[in-house]
């Protein structure tokens, strides 16, 4: 039987809409493999062993199965997992006050303005990415500390001390540079550590297509991009404080 | 002394951190079937003790066996039948867990320090000793746990207990998208096995005519940006532009060094990231955090900095190959 060279596409499309459907990412990324694999025209497991000439699992000649693929490559990747060694030392650290204690050393940012203070807190997130400390962002730091803090520090330009004085558009404005400082600084800056997920799973499926890089290099050539990064993000930061400066001028300038 | 440097050859090996990893699994597993506040709880241990298997075991097994060792963990959790304990009610509001009162202050950030100072350590030791740095790295991360937690016991005076309790707590709040890199790095080898990389870049060659260099990169870096938006997920995308685009149309017609431009691609899919409602947790979770009254503002706001970054990418990408070459 002959299958079209395009229905082996079908894996990618089962990935697309697996996702999009929110099913679980896990199954979604195995039956894709599998279905492609089968599309492909490729036997379930290899012809040796226990299954040497069994019709349907097996095909004659030494094609590696798909079980078999999938099982070697996972076996291979497992160094992708190894943090999970690290979680006894991080999870007794935060117990005695990790995540409290960088707070704490937060809080001691001292700035000028809204974007200054975005952009400190990029390059905090960015450092904990060259430390190979995983934090959930948003939640643990955005929220209960830099927005507060990036609200006093506008206030501050608007020459104010109450929240309800600031013009509603500007503290929307700031929720969304607070999120973004947080994404910019954990994309960009995970990968200047050879521990964290990106440079494994760069690694890893380049060894799979058979290049086998240094992690270290891989560490190497994520430096220009992640400084770029900073760059770019000050600048758009910087953009941005002249933006709420006028808005909060023309605020106070109104009557009432 | 063959034995004393046959013994540290094996302690100092990929396999035996593979296997202290193996271990550490089964002791979540255990804490996990000992938790009657986890109403999956069966699943859940089976889940991590499986994994722990696949950890201790996976060089001596037969692949078959592994891989359905994996086709067993993804039905699982394809069932819902892994779920986090109880321990969670100790974690605040804002994902913090109540630190017990004292006096260590910047100290506790010494453990967490040790694991890249170890990590390198660990890759000089072996690149003096005439062995695969990579490796080094490897076995590095693996024994900077175990540095970072006798460090942390000895500054805290907590107690090995507490730091399995808190390890399996982060291990249940990640869950089983610990094993997503793994399984997507299978995904890529499935892939190239089938040939997929073949027909993507057939279809590339379509309409990039000829070998223009600067159109290849400027178009591995937009399909992996488009990709990313769609899936939701960088390292989703990667695998499938890797073997599509990146080795087939860059790094083999041209030699480029293929770490040079493989981790400027996986960024170029960060770029997508940051546009995309996919990524839920990233852009949609914080606007409700933040009570945002739009739902797409953090994108909005993004978008700007992401297609200036992008831009970025694709010069970047050429100007590294033109210099080195």
């Amino acid at each position: 039987m002959h299958i079209p060279e395009f229905l082996k596409l079908t894996g990618i499309a089962i990935v697309v809409v697996g996702l999009a459907l929110r099913l679980r990412t896990t199954m979604v990324v195995v039956v894709a493999g599998i279905v492609t694999g089968l599309l492909a025209g490729l036997p379930l497991f290899t012809n040796q062993g226990v299954f040497q000439g069994l019709p349907y699992l097996t095909q004659a000649g030494s094609q590696e199965g798909i079980i078999n693929m999938l099982g070697r490559a996972f076996s291979d990747n497992r160094l992708m997992t190894l943090f999970i060694l690290t979680l006894p030392a991080i999870g007794l650290a935060e117990r005695y006050g990790l995540q409290e204690q960088a707070a704490r050393f937060i809080r001691r940012f001292k700035a000028a303005t809204a974007g200054a203070l975005c952009i400190m807190y990029q390059l905090f997130r960015v450092l904990m990415g060259i430390m190979g400390i995983r934090l959930n962002g948003h939640p643990a730091f955005v929220r209960p500390l830099v927005f507060p803090m990036t609200l006093g520090a506008a206030e501050a330009m608007a020459r104010t001390r109450t929240v309800e004085a600031l013009p509603e558009k500007t503290i929307e404005d700031i929720k969304a540079a607070n999120s973004a400082s947080e994404n910019y600084g954990n994309f960009y800056g995970q990968n200047l550590s050879p521990v964290l997920p990106g440079i494994l799973l760069v690694y890893g499926v380049m060894k799979g297509l058979g290049y086998t890089v240094s992690v270290w290099s891989l560490v190497l050539y994520a430096i220009p991009i992640a400084t770029l990064s900073v760059i770019i993000a000050a600048l758009q930061f910087r953009l941005f404080d002249r933006k709420e400066t006028k808005r909060l001028a023309a605020k106070t300038q109104e009557p009432g | 002394m063959t034995s004393l440097s046959a013994i540290s050859s094996t302690l100092f090996s990929l396999k035996a951190v593979y296997a202290l990893t193996g271990l550490v699994l089964f002791v979540f597993a255990a804490l996990n079937l000992r938790d009657r506040s986890n109403k999956n709880r069966i699943g859940t241990a089976l889940f991590w003790f499986t994994l722990g298997v696949v950890f201790a075991f996976g060089s001596m097994m037969q692949t078959w066996v592994v891989g359905l060792l994996v086709l067993l963990l993804v039905a699982i959790d394809g069932a819902g039948r892994v779920s986090r304990g109880g321990d969670a009610d100790k974690v605040t509001k804002s994902g913090q867990v109540q630190a017990e009162t004292n006096s260590i202050g910047n100290r506790i950030f010494l453990p967490a320090l040790f694991i890249p100072f170890v990590t390198f350590a660990f890759a000089i030791v072996f690149r003096l000793l005439g062995l695969n740095t990579n490796d080094g790295a490897l076995v590095g991360l693996g024994y900077s746990g175990i540095v970072a937690l006798l460090a942390g016991l000895v500054l805290t005076g907590g107690t090995l207990d507490q730091a399995f309790h808190e390890g399996r707590r982060l291990n249940d709040a990640m869950g089983t998208v610990n094993i997503l890199p793994a399984l997507l790095a299978s995904l890529g080898v499935i892939f190239t096995a089938s040939k997929i990389g073949d027909l993507i870049a057939q279809g590339i060659q379509h309409i990039i005519p000829g070998q223009n260099l600067f159109l290849l990169i400027a178009a591995n870096c937009l399909g992996m940006a488009l990709f990313t938006m769609v899936m939701g997920n960088s390292f989703a995308a990667f695998p499938v532009i890797a073997a599509g685009v990146l080795v087939p149309l860059i790094i083999k017609p041209f030699g480029v060094n293929p770490a040079m431009v493989a981790i400027v691609t996986l960024t170029a899919g960060s770029t997508g990231t940051l546009m995309t409602p996919m990524a839920a947790n990233f852009n949609i979770v914080p606007t409700a955090l933040l009570e945002m009254r739009d739902q797409y503002g953090v994108i909005k706001f993004q978008t700007p900095f992401a297609l200036a970054i992008w831009t970025m990418h694709v010069l970047t990408m050429w100007l590294m190959i033109r210099v080195a070459s």
